[in-house]
C-alpha cells in the first residue's frame, strides 16, 4: 500500500498527468500520448494511481480543468483508478468511454499524428477486455467485454479504413480484431474485415507496416487452414514466416505451428532440427510416421497430442495425412518387392499389405485394405489399378507413387 | 418539403392553385409555396366547404361582403388602437342591426383574424424563405382574400354565380367556425364542463332564424378561438419564448369578443363560448400566447405581416418540421374523409350538438364515434389529459379537414341544396366537417393526434421516427390496438427525448412493436355504429380510468427508470392482470432492444419469475400452434399433465406428424412455463429420436441445440448418446470443420469411452479417409439411432465409393461384392448371402440408376464394367425431390404418411 499522500500532492500529480495528456494532444505528440494512455501495462501502484486513490474527487478536477476534453480525461482517470484497484470490469467500461471520446477526437484530426495513440487504445481495450472477462468469469458473470471491445474496434476500423493517410493504421486494428475473434471463436466475423482490406484498390497491401502484414498473414493463413485451403494457407503462412522478425522466436514458432501441418499435407516434410529449434516436437512423430509409412505411429501421435491439436485446429489436417502414410507403406513394400523379385515388382498382392498392417497392429480386414488401395488410386497417390478378382494392386511402370509437389491430397 | 406531402394532398394541389389564381387578385404567393402549403390551404378549405354551400343564401347580396372586405383591412387598423375601442365598435355594429351589413363589419376585425390566421399559415411554410414572406406582406390588400380564395372550394362548390369575394367572406367565417369548433375541443379537454356549455350554446345559435345575425354573432364567437388558434401556432413553436406583453393583449382579445357578443342579443349562448374557451387557454399558456395576439389585434395589417414574418423567422427551424409531420398525416386522413362524407348528416342542430361533443373525442385519439352519451364520460376523463395535449389538438383538425374539401362529392352538394331550402344556411357551417371528423376520423385521427401529442413533447421529431410510428400504427388491426400502440409510441418517444436519442437513433431499423392485443377487443367491432359508440366509449372510459392512469404512470416511470435497476417490484405490481402483463412485456421488450448495453444488466435484474405463467389446462392432448401473443394460462398444461402427455405420445400408435405436433406443443408449454428439468430433457430427447427416425433433420437440430444447452446446465439425460448424434450430425451433414473441431474438443475422456461416441468417431475416421467399407460396416453395427443419421449419408457415400472404385478397379468387379461392401446386403462381410437376393436386386437397381455399366461374364455372374462405368456414372435427381426442397411438405407425400 502506498504511503500516505497529502491531498495537495495528489492534486498536483493528477493535474500534472492531465496537463501532460492535454499537452501531448495540443502538440500532436502521438508517442507521448500513447505512453500516457496505456492503462493495462501499468503496475498495480503508480504515483498517479496513488494520487487518484487519495483524491477521490478527481473526475471533477479533470472536468473543471479541461472541460473540452472531459469526455476523454474523466473516464481515463476512472479507468486507471479502477485498474489499480484490480477492478478490471470497471476499468474496461471506463476505458471504453474514454476510447470512444478519443475516437471522436481522432476522427476530427486531419493528420494521422495520433496513430500511435490510436493503436495503443486498440491494444489497451483488448487487453483490458480480456482481463475484465477473466474477472467476470471468475465471479460467475457473463464475460462479454471482449465482444464489446470487438464492436468498438470495428468502429475504429471504420474510422481508419478510409481513403487518406489514416488507412495505414487500419491493418493494426484489423489484427487486434483477429485476435479478439479468434479468442471468442467467432472467426467468421473476420471475413468482412478481410474483404475490406483485400479489395481496397487505393491502398497497396505492401504499404502497410511489416509487423502488421505479418500478423495479418498469420491470421488469414490460419483461417485458410480451417477452410482446408492448404495452398492459400501455405502461401500466407510462408509470407508471414519470411517477413517475420527473425529475432522473435515465439512468433516464428506460432507461424510454424500452422505452417508445418500445412506443408505436411502438401507433401513437404520439415527437418528434425527445425522442430527441435522451435520446440515443435509434437510434430516429430507425425513426420516420422510419414517417412516410415508407420500408420500406428501416426495414430499414436495424434492420440497423444489430441487436445493440443484440436485446440489449435490442426487435428483434422493431421488426420488427413493417413492416406499419405498408406502411400508410403505401399511404396516401401514395392521397394522391397522390387529387390526380391524384380519381375513382379509392379504387382503387389493385397495379402502383403494386409500382413504389413497386421505387423503395425492395425486391425483391418481385406476388404478395408482393398478399399484403402482403391482410395489411394482414386486420390492419385498411386498410379495403377486394382484387380479385384486376383486381389492384386497393379502399379504403373512410370512413377507409381507420384509426389504431391505442393498439391494437397 | 414537397416530398413530405403525401400523394393525396399532392394530387389535390392542382385544383387549389387554379381556384386561387382565378379568384385571387394576387396569385403570386402561391407559386413559391410548396405542396406543404397546399396542405394548409386545403385544411381551411375543408371547413369552408360546408359553410359555403349553405351560407350562399344568407349572404345573397354581394354588397354584404364587399364592405366587409374593405373593412377587414380597416378593421385591422382599428385594432391597432386600443382594444377597448375596437370592442366598442364591434359591439355597436352588432347592436345596430342584427340583419344589416354592419354586424358583419363589426365582426370584421375578428373575421380578419381568421384571414390573417390563414395567411399566417400560408406564409408559414415560406418561413424558410424570407422573400416569400415579404411577398405576403406586400400584397396585403389582396391578402385578405388570398387565403380565402385559396379555399379552393369556393370555386368548385359555391354557386357559380356568387362572386369570389363573396365567397371569400364565407370562407372567412368558415375557418373561424371550423377552428372554433376545434376550440371547443379544448374546452372539453381543459375544463370538463366548458365543452358542454359550448355545445349547448351552439345549438342555440342554430335554432335562431336570422341568418345574417347568426353569422355575425357566430363570427365574433369564432374569432376568439381563431385568434387563439393563431396564437397557438407560435406557441408551439415558441414555447420557450415567453413575451411579457402578452397578457394585456390576450386580455384584450378575449374581452373583445365577449363585448361583441353580448350586445348582439345572443348574450347567453354566444357570450358563453368565448369565456370557456379563453379562460382555459389563457391559463394554459398565458405568456406564450402573447406574440401572435399582438400581431392580429394590436398592430395594423402591415405590421401584422411583419410580425408574422418575425414569427416565422423565429419559428422557422421548428416550424418546418412541424409542417412535415402534418402533411403525411393529412394524406392519411384523406380516405377517411371521403367515406365520411357519404353519410355525414349535415346541417342538423342535433348534429351540431353531436359533433360538438365528439370533436373532443376525435382529437382525443380514443373514441371517435361517440355521440352525446359519451360526452359526460369524456369530460370526466379528459380533464386528466395534460393541457399540452389539448392544445396540440387544434392543428389536428384543420389538417384533417383538407381531405374533406377535396373529396366532397356531388351528392353533398345536393344535400346542401336541400338543406338550404329548409334551413338557415349557416347552420351547417361547421357541421359537416366536424361531424365527419367526429364520427369517422377514427384511426387516422388517433394516429395523427398521437403524433401531435408527441410533437408537443419535442418539437423536432425526425422524419424517420414519424415513419416508424406510422409503420407501427399501420400494423394495427383495429382502433383499440392502435390506441395501445399509440400509447406505447408516446412512451418510446418520451423516453427517446429524455435520453436524447430521438435524433440520433436510427428509427428506420428500430424493430416494430409487437402487435398489442387488447383484452377488450372482444367488444364487437361490428359495423353497427351503436356498437362502435359503446365500444369506444368504454375504451375511452377504460383508457382514462384512474386505474389505467396509474398504469400509464407506471409505464412512463419505467421508461424513465431505464438507468436504475429496480424493475422488479414495479413489473410484478404491474402484473396484476393480463393486460398490464402484456403492456409490461411490450415495454420490456422494447426497452431491451433499445438499450443494448444496459440490456444485459436489465435482463439480469429482471424478475422473470414474475412474468412466468402457471398453466391450468388439464387436457393431455394439444396441438401445436405458434404463439403470437402472451400465453394464456388456461390453455397451458402444468408439468404433471405434460408428463402424461409425453407418455401418451411415446405409446401412441399414430404417425410421426401427429407425434411431432404433440411434442412441439409440449415443448411450447414447457417453454412458456420455463420448466427446465429432467422432463424437459426427456421431451427433447424423445422428439429428437423421433425426428431422427423420420429423417426430419430440421426438427432434430432444434432439439439437439436445446439439449446441448440443457446438458450444459447440468440436467441429467442421455448425454453420451446425444453427443454421438451431435458428432455424426456435424460431420455428416454440416461439413463445417470448425464445428466439428469444437465438437471433438468438447468430448470428455469418459465420453470417448462410450460405445456410441466411439462409433461416431470411427464413422468420422471412415468418412475422412474415404473408407467406404468401414463406413458400411459401422452402418450395420450402429448403436442407438446412429444409423438413422448415417442413413441420410448413405446415398452420398455409395456414390463416392462407386466413383472411387470405377477409377481404381480394373477390369470388372462383381455386383455381389459391391452389394456387400456398400451395405445392400443385410449380412456381415464374412457371412454368406443368406437373404441376399433382394439386396442384390436392390443393388443392381441402384447401380443402374446411377449409370453403372453392367455385364455378365462367362460364368454367368453379373459384373460391373469399371472402365465404362467411370465415364457414365452420375448422381440421379432424388426421386422424391420437390420444388420447395422439403419432401415432407409435398401434399401427396403428407397424405400418404398421415393416412
Amino acid at each position: 500500500m502506498a504511503a500516505y499522500l497529502s491531498m495537495g500532492e495528489a492534486h498536483r500529480r493528477i493535474g500534472d498527468y492531465l496537463s501532460r495528456v492535454v499537452n501531448a494532444i495540443s502538440s500532436s505528440d502521438g508517442a507521448a500520448l500513447a505512453s500516457l494512455i496505456s492503462v493495462s501495462s501499468a503496475p498495480g501502484s503508480t504515483p498517479l494511481s496513488d494520487a487518484l486513490a487519495a483524491f477521490p474527487d478527481f473526475p471533477r478536477l479533470a472536468g473543471d480543468r479541461f472541460p473540452h476534453l472531459a469526455d476523454l480525461l474523466v473516464p481515463l482517470l476512472r479507468s486507471i483508478h479502477s485498474h489499480s484497484l484490480q477492478r478490471f470490469s470497471d476499468a474496461y467500461s471506463s476505458f471504453e468511454k474514454a476510447a470512444s471520446a478519443f475516437l471522436q477526437e481522432f476522427r476530427n484530426w486531419e493528420t494521422p499524428w495520433a496513430m500511435e495513440a490510436m493503436h495503443t487504445v486498440a491494444l489497451e481495450i483488448r487487453l483490458l477486455a480480456e482481463k475484465a472477462d477473466r474477472e467476470l468469469a471468475t465471479t460467475g458473470k457473463n464475460p462479454d467485454k471482449l465482444q464489446a471491445a470487438g464492436s468498438f474496434l470495428m468502429k475504429v476500423f471504420g474510422a481508419l479504413a478510409v481513403k487518406g493517410p489514416k488507412r495505414i493504421g487500419a491493418l493494426y486494428v484489423t489484427c487486434q480484431l483477429f485476435k479478439i475473434y479468434f479468442r471468442l471463436g467467432t472467426v467468421n466475423l473476420c471475413r468482412s474485415v478481410i474483404r475490406s482490406i483485400e479489395t481496397a484498390r487505393n491502398f497497396d497491401f505492401e504499404d502497410f507496416p511489416v509487423k502488421d502484414k505479418v500478423t495479418y498473414m498469420y491470421y488469414t493463413g490460419r483461417l485458410e487452414v480451417f477452410n482446408e485451403n492448404f495452398l492459400v494457407a501455405d502461401q500466407k503462412l510462408t509470407y508471414a514466416l519470411m517477413h517475420c522478425n527473425p529475432q522473435s522466436e515465439s512468433n516464428l514458432r506460432r507461424i510454424l505451428k500452422f505452417l508445418i501441418p500445412v506443408k505436411l499435407s502438401i507433401g513437404v516434410l520439415p527437418k528434425r532440427t527445425l522442430l527441435e529449434r522451435y520446440n515443435l516436437l509434437e510434430y516429430a512423430d507425425v513426420v516420422t510416421s510419414l517417412k516410415r509409412g508407420d500408420l500406428r505411429l501416426l495414430r499414436q501421435a495424434l492420440d497423444r497430442h489430441e487436445d493440443q491439436f484440436l485446440k489449435s485446429g490442426v487435428y483434422l489436417v493431421l488426420e488427413k495425412l493417413e492416406l499419405q502414410v498408406y502411400q508410403r507403406l505401399v511404396k516401401k513394400i514395392h521397394i522391397i518387392q522390387r529387390q526380391k523379385e524384380p519381375a513382379k515388382a509392379h504387382q503387389i498382392k493385397l495379402d502383403v499389405v494386409v500382413k504389413a498392417l497386421k505387423w503395425l497392429e492395425i486391425d483391418m480386414d481385406v476388404d478395408e485394405v482393398e478399399c484403402i488401395m482403391a482410395c489411394l488410386i482414386y486420390k492419385n497417390l498411386i498410379k495403377g489399378y486394382f484387380a479385384h478378382k486376383s486381389k492384386v494392386l497393379v502399379l504403373s511402370k512410370q512413377d507409381p507413387f507420384p509426389k504431391l509437389n505442393g498439391k494437397p491430397v | 418539403m414537397a416530398s413530405h406531402a403525401a400523394g393525396a394532398s399532392a394530387g389535390s394541389d392542382a385544383p387549389h392553385a387554379e381556384v386561387v389564381s382565378m379568384g385571387q387578385t394576387n396569385p403570386s404567393p402561391y407559386p413559391p409555396l410548396a405542396s406543404s402549403h397546399q396542405a394548409w390551404s386545403s385544411v381551411s378549405g375543408s371547413a369552408t366547404v360546408s359553410w359555403n354551400n349553405q351560407v350562399d343564401k344568407p349572404s345573397q347580396d354581394t354588397v354584404y361582403y364587399d364592405p366587409q372586405r374593405d373593412v377587414s383591412v380597416a378593421g385591422g387598423n382599428q385594432n391597432v388602437g386600443v382594444s377597448a375601442s375596437h370592442a366598442a365598435q364591434s359591439s355597436m355594429g352588432i347592436t345596430d342591426a342584427s340583419h344589416s351589413q354592419l354586424p358583419y363589419s363589426s365582426s370584421v376585425p375578428h373575421g380578419y383574424n381568421p384571414v390573417e390566421y390563414a395567411n399566417y399559415y400560408y406564409s408559414y411554410p415560406q418561413a424558410t424563405n424570407d422573400s416569400s414572406v415579404q411577398q405576403g406582406a406586400n400584397q396585403h390588400p389582396g391578402a385578405a382574400y388570398q387565403p380565402l380564395t385559396s379555399f379552393q372550394n369556393s370555386g368548385s362548390y359555391i354557386d357559380p354565380t356568387s362572386n369570389t369575394y363573396y365567397n371569400a367572406a364565407g370562407h372567412q367565417t368558415v375557418p373561424g367556425y371550423g377552428s372554433s369548433s376545434y376550440y371547443y375541443q379544448n374546452n372539453t379537454w381543459n375544463g370538463g364542463s366548458s365543452g358542454n356549455n359550448y355545445a349547448q350554446s351552439y345549438q342555440n345559435y342554430s335554432s335562431s332564424d336570422t341568418n345574417a345575425l347568426q353569422s355575425s354573432t357566430s363570427m365574433p364567437a369564432n374569432s376568439v378561438p381563431y385568434q387563439q388558434q393563431y396564437n397557438q401556432w407560435p406557441y408551439y413553436y415558441d414555447q420557450s419564448v415567453p413575451n411579457a406583453s402578452s397578457n394585456p393583449v390576450a386580455g384584450n382579445s378575449t374581452t373583445d369578443t365577449v363585448a361583441v357578443n353580448n350586445p348582439s342579443g345572443y348574450s347567453y349562448p354566444n357570450s358563453q363560448p368565448p369565456p370557456p374557451g379563453t379562460t382555459p387557454w389563457r391559463s394554459n399558456s398565458v405568456a406564450s400566447v402573447a406574440p401572435p395576439m399582438q400581431a392580429p389585434g394590436v398592430s395594423g395589417p402591415q405590421n401584422q405581416y411583419t410580425n408574422q414574418a418575425q414569427d416565422h423567422n423565429s419559428n422557422q427551424a421548428t416550424g418546418v418540421q412541424w409542417s412535415q409531420n402534418h402533411y403525411t398525416y393529412q394524406a392519411q386522413a384523406y380516405p377517411q374523409k371521403t367515406m365520411n362524407l357519404s353519410h355525414a348528416p349535415l346541417s342538423n342542430p342535433e348534429d351540431q350538438q353531436r359533433t360538438a361533443a365528439p370533436i373532443g373525442p376525435s382529437s382525443n385519439t380514443l373514441s371517435n364515434h361517440v355521440s352525446e352519451n359519451f360526452q359526460p364520460n369524456l369530460q370526466g376523463s379528459m380533464t386528466t389529459n395534460a393541457s399540452s395535449e389539448s392544445k396540440i389538438q387544434i392543428p389536428t383538425n384543420p389538417r384533417i379537414a383538407p381531405g374533406f374539401s377535396m373529396v366532397i362529392p356531388k351528392s353533398e352538394k345536393k344535400n346542401l341544396g336541400a338543406d338550404l331550402s329548409k334551413k338557415p344556411a349557416y347552420v351547417s357551417v361547421s357541421v359537416p366537417t366536424n361531424d365527419a371528423q367526429g364520427t369517422q376520423v377514427g384511426p387516422d385521427a388517433v394516429m395523427f393526434c398521437s403524433l401531435l401529442r408527441l410533437g408537443n413533447i419535442h418539437r423536432s421529431i425526425p422524419f424517420s421516427l414519424r415513419n416508424y410510428t406510422i409503420r407501427n400504427l399501420n400494423r394495427c388491426k383495429d382502433d383499440a390496438q392502435r390506441t395501445a400502440c399509440t400509447r406505447i409510441m408516446e412512451e418510446i418517444v418520451r423516453k427517446a427525448i429524455a435520453d436524447g436519442t430521438i435524433l440520433t437513433k436510427n428509427w428506420d431499423t428500430e424493430p416494430l412493436l409487437p402487435l398489442p392485443e387488447l383484452g377488450m377487443t372482444e367488444a364487437s367491432d361490428s359495423d353497427k355504429e351503436q356498437d362502435l359508440t359503446k365500444y369506444y366509449a368504454s375504451a375511452t372510459a377504460l383508457a382514462n380510468s384512474p386505474e389505467e392512469k396509474k398504469r400509464r404512470e407506471h409505464r412512463s416511470k419505467r421508461f424513465e427508470r431505464s438507468q436504475d435497476s429496480s424493475l422488479k417490484s414495479r413489473i410484478s405490481s404491474a402484473n396484476k392482470d393480463a393486460m398490464a402483463n402484456m403492456h409490461t412485456r411490450r415495454a420490456i421488450s422494447s426497452h431491451l432492444s433499445r438499450t443494448y448495453e444496459e440490456g444485459t444488466r436489465a435482463v439480469e435484474d429482471m424478475d422473470w419469475d414474475a412474468l412466468t405463467i402457471k398453466g391450468t389446462c388439464q387436457e393431455i392432448e394439444k396441438g401445436y400452434l405458434r404463439l403470437t401473443s402472451a400465453p394464456d394460462p388456461s390453455v397451458v398444461r402444468p408439468e404433471d399433465v405434460l408428463e402424461k402427455a409425453l407418455a401418451m405420445v411415446e405409446t401412441s400408435q399414430k404417425n410421426y406428424f401427429y407425434k411431432c405436433d404433440q411434442l412441439k406443443s409440449i415443448r411450447q408449454d414447457l417453454t412458456v412455463q420455463r420448466i427446465q428439468n429432467g422432463l424437459t430433457v426427456k421431451v427433447y430427447e424423445t422428439h429428437a429420436r423421433l425426428a431422427m427416425q423420420a429423417g426430419d433433420l430440421p426438427e432434430y437440430n432444434q432439439c439437439q441445440s436445446q439439449l446441448k444447452r440443457l446438458y450444459a446446465e447440468g440436467i441429467e439425460g442421455c448425454y453420451f448418446e446425444f453427443s454421438a448424434y451431435n458428432l455424426l450430425c456435424v460431420m455428416l451433414h454440416y461439413n463445417n470443420k470448425r464445428d466439428l473441431l469444437s465438437s471433438l474438443a468438447s468430448l470428455s475422456k469418459e465420453a470417448k469411452q462410450d460405445a456410441a461416441v466411439k462409433h461416431a468417431l470411427a464413422v468420422h475416421a471412415a468418412v475422412l479417409s474415404g473408407n467406404y467399407v468401414l463406413f458400411f460396416k459401422l452402418y450395420k453395427k450402429a448403436p442407438n439411432l446412429n444409423s438413422c443419421l448415417m442413413d441420410l449419408y448413405v446415398e452420398r457415400m455409395r456414390f463416392e465409393a462407386m466413383k472411387c472404385m470405377s477409377k481404381s478397379y480394373r477390369p470388372t468387379v462383381p455386383v455381389e461384392y459391391v452389394a456387400q461392401i456398400l451395405g445392400f446386403l443385410r449380412t456381415d462381410s464374412e457371412g454368406c448371402t443368406a437373404d441376399g437376393d433382394d439386396g442384390l436386386e436392390e443393388c443392381e437397381k441402384w447401380l443402374k440408376a446411377h449409370g453403372v455399366v453392367l455385364s455378365v461374364d462367362s460364368s454367368g455372374e453379373l459384373q460391373i464394367d469399371m472402365k465404362a462405368s467411370s465415364a457414365t456414372l452420375y448422381m440421379p435427381e432424388p426421386e422424391n425431390a420437390v420444388a420447395h426442397g422439403d419432401a415432407t411438405l409435398a401434399v401427396d407425400d403428407f397424405l400418404a404418411r398421415t393416412s
